[in-house]
């Protein structure tokens, strides 16, 4: 059985959901089975969240077997470490380089971001591409556009074709964003052909 | 046509291809985008009920009309729903009725683990069970027809991972059904001792052809031949991971899990060398086996708690999991994120306050438990819904001096229209002299944001009729109920202190509408005056993601601070104002 495993991480509120639903339009639009467990509930209350994607011609199960992950897509930089150990030996993680502070429970100890958490993640992870999304969709004007972008990024390694991608996005998002949706997943895509 | 679907739009479409005329139930994760999803089907009646036993009632009575009823609920929702659920089974059905429980193995969004299968064996209700969402539409459409069939309630049992499960479905035509009609038959629907005696034999016939069914389908209950050396018994969930983790082994996959088809079991594993049950949760269908006296394992392979996944079950069926964890994160000192209150959040200032005026709070369910998390920490209890009024009337009767005149009970709106009410019932006829705090923010917030009785809002989003939390308080008969906006901290502390100090029941109402169910507009933010800052951390400790530690000092992020002050009004200092505002 043949099985792409894609897992997105974040914090509730991102907007990973969005992005996981579009992948798994595509494939069914390439014709193919996928299945998908993704979160909902108390967890979104700012904690967490991770999705799981999986594509196939024959997909049994829903979530993705530690160290099982083709790619990682994290919306933000420590989301990407905590969920580092899905990846295979092989595996890609595209993250976002964003930092969204954890609740600091007071001013005396240190409780902010882990330090030199880039360090750390180029060191844990097998390889790691970074996708600034939050700057490419401010030069966009939206910055809702990130969840695109990061896919646009994704799509290279992945067997869909361009316009199963296009029909997704249609199919997911309204009318009036389409065009610009379509806009920002090319330029996710075109950030990793051309640094990469 | 394939169409790509959550679980619970499957579980929706299902219902609709079966002509359910009806849909009701009470929010509570994993279950709550059933009838959201059925909602979208404008031919449906579809509304939310104020608690599961209520919705279950009222769907028993849309199956005595002769219509096709549909009510869902997470598992401890069907606690509350009990005692409609065992009842029924006695009475049985007109129109077919479909009951989902929504498992949550593992509690990501629940405060326990209870295994719902054991319910409809303990009330001899029919029981199926899908794995995917395909299976989920068929399977709700079937169960309907099953109902009807067998003259019983149908428990379609759920759980988060197939509730939550997106997947291709083949949605079919709708059925041709139309309804039977109302049908008097007093000795069947009225379930009086002498009736019920009768119908208790009816129960037990109706079992024995269920069973009939549930030993010959290949359908409901099919079998996969694979390799005589291995023969793996699962249901639900466990499906697709016995399949992946085994491709080759023989399976018995159980759609129907009560009755239980015995025989057919026996017969499969007499066709193999080994028999392993793979299931999540408790042994349900293990133990059924064993006292059948066929030689089964399971149980010892498996965690008696959580989820499965494929590495658990590759462990227990091959010894070890197919996939290495090669990537190692020990001594990554890794900060957790657990979920909080929203910035703008209208509970904050409340637990703020019980927090720093040393209360006792019995607290119940909703998004305002999160303010037993640190650093607010102002919960001292919390078991089901409802629970907080009754805690607080015991707590405060036979406390010591910490808990005399200190105690409260705090309750959401949609939680206290659940079940709050009797208890403030009890306290009132009982002469408790606790506070009840009751946090009216208009919506369902904790499953999404449902409208409940208070809200004025159906559904749909249509108008409603409104019950207002205060008017209701006072017609029970409470004397002393209080208004209070839980973003003003100073009024709000006066209030508490006074109704604390009443020795009868007090009811203070908290109204402020949550911020994202009635999807208000963010307000500006907040800004610090840092050299006025003497780094005491109060800010801090209102737990608030809009504020934050930055070099020692609290930082404000504008794009997630609301501008609700309640960070302003307990800095001593008053370093913290809105833009253009005199500070608190
Ligand atoms: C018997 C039962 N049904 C449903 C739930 C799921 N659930 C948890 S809290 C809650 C309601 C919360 O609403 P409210 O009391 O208004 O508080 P809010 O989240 O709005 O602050 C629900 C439906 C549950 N835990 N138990």
């Amino acid at each position: 059985m043949e099985i792409t495993n894609v897992l997105f991480s974040g914090v509730g509120g991102q907007g990973i959901l969005t992005s996981s639903r579009v992948l798994a339009l595509a494939a069914v639009h390439a014709g193919l089975d996928v299945k998908m467990s993704e979160v909902h509930g108390m967890a979104q209350r700012g904690g967490n969240v991770d999705t799981h994607v999986r594509i196939g011609k024959e997909v049994p199960s829903s979530l993705i077997p530690a160290g099982g992950a083709h790619f990682l897509v994290s919306f933000e930089k420590l989301e990407a470490l905590r969920y580092m150990a899905f990846l295979r030996p092989d595996g890609v993680a595209y993250v976002c380089p964003l930092e969204i502070p954890p609740l600091t429970q007071n001013l005396k100890k240190d409780g902010g971001y882990l330090k030199g958490i880039d360090g750390i993640l180029e060191e844990k992870a097998p390889h790691v591409i970074w996708v600034d999304a939050p700057a490419m969709a401010r030069e966009l004007g939206d910055l809702r556009m990130v969840n695109v972008i990061l896919l646009g990024a994704l799509s290279r390694s992945l067997p869909m074709k361009e316009e199963d991608w296009e029909a997704a996005i249609r199919e997911r998002f309204p009318a009036k964003v389409q065009e610009a949706c379509i806009r920002a997943f090319r330029m996710g895509a075109d950030h990793v052909a051309s640094n990469h | 046509m394939r169409k790509l679907m959550l679980g619970n739009e499957a579980v929706a479409r299902g219902a609709w291809e079966a002509r359910v005329a009806f849909g009701s139930g009470y929010p509570g994760t994993p279950s709550t985008e059933i009838l959201e999803a059925l909602a979208e089907h404008e031919e449906v009646a579809v509304q939310w009920a104020p608690n599961e036993k209520v919705g279950y009632e009222v769907a028993m009575g849309v199956s005595l009309s002769g219509h096709r009823a549909l009510v869902t609920m997470k598992h401890v929702g069907l606690n509350v729903a009990a005692d409609p659920f065992f009842s029924s089974s006695y009475m049985g059905v007109n129109g077919g009725l479909v009951v989902v429980s929504a498992d949550d193995p593992g509690m990501a969004s629940s405060q326990d683990e209870q295994d719902n299968r054991f319910l409809a064996k303990a009330a001899k209700v029919l029981m199926v069970e899908p794995c995917d969402p395909e299976e989920s539409r068929w399977m709700a459409r079937e169960a309907f027809a099953l109902s009807e069939q067998f003259d019983s309630p149908v428990l379609l049992r759920m759980t988060t991972r197939v509730c939550h499960q997106t997947g291709v479905v083949k949605p079919q035509e709708r059925e041709a059904w139309s309804s039977r009609g109302y049908l008097k038959d007093i000795p069947k629907n009225v379930l009086l001792p002498s009736h019920s005696k009768a119908r208790r034999f009816k129960v037990e016939e109706r079992l024995v052809r269920a069973r009939g069914l549930s030993e010959a389908s290949d359908r409901w209950n099919p079998i996969l031949k694979g390799s005589a050396d291995i023969g793996i018994v699962t249901s639900g969930v466990s499906f697709g991971y016995v399949r992946e983790a085994m491709p080759e082994a023989s399976i018995l996959k159980l759609g129907m899990t009560y009755p239980l088809p015995i025989e057919r079991i026996r017969l499969f594993a007499s066709r193999v060398k080994r028999l392993v049950v793979i299931e999540e949760l408790e042994p349900y269908i293990e133990a059924e086996i064993r006292n059948a006296g066929i030689p089964a394992v399971g149980r010892e392979l498996l965690p008696f708690t959580g989820e499965l996944n494929l590495p658990l079950v590759e462990e227990a069926l091959l010894g070890a999991p197919r996939h290495k964890v090669t990537v190692d994160l020990g001594g990554v000192p890794m900060p957790t994120r657990p979920p909080t209150l929203c910035p703008g959040c209208s509970h904050r200032g409340m637990f703020t306050l019980f927090r720093d005026m040393k209360l006792r709070v019995m607290g119940d369910i909703g998004c305002y438990t999160l303010g037993a998390l640190k650093p607010l920490a102002a919960m001292d209890a919390c078991m089901c819904m409802g629970a907080s009024v009754g805690m607080a009337e015991g707590l405060e009767k036979f406390g010591g001096p910490k808990e005399k005149g200190k105690t409260i009970g705090v309750i959401g709106d949609s939680t206290f229209f659940h079940s709050g009410i009797p208890g403030l019932i009890d306290m009132i006829v009982n002469r408790s002299e606790a506070t009840l705090v009751i946090l009216d923010n208009r919506w369902t917030a904790m499953t999404g944001g449902q409208p409940h009785p208070g809200t004025g809002k159906d559904i749909r989003g249509n108008d409603a009729p409104q019950l207002n939390v205060a008017q209701v308080c006072r017609a029970l008969g409470v004397q002393r109920v209080r208004e209070v906006d839980p973003f003003d901290l100073e009024a709000t502390r006066v209030v508490l202190e006074e109704e604390l100090a009443a020795p009868e029941v007090s009811v203070v109402v908290a109204v402020a509408p949550c911020i994202l169910g009635a999807r208000l507009k963010k307000g500006e933010a907040v800004q610090i005056a840092i050299e006025e800052c003497d780094r005491c951390g109060a800010c801090i400790r209102v737990g608030c993601m809009g504020i934050h530690e930055k070099d020692g000092f609290p930082s404000v992020d504008p794009d997630l601070c609301t501008g609700c002050r309640v960070c302003a009004q307990v800095c001593e200092k008053g370093a913290i104002s809105l833009p253009g505002v005199g500070r608190a």
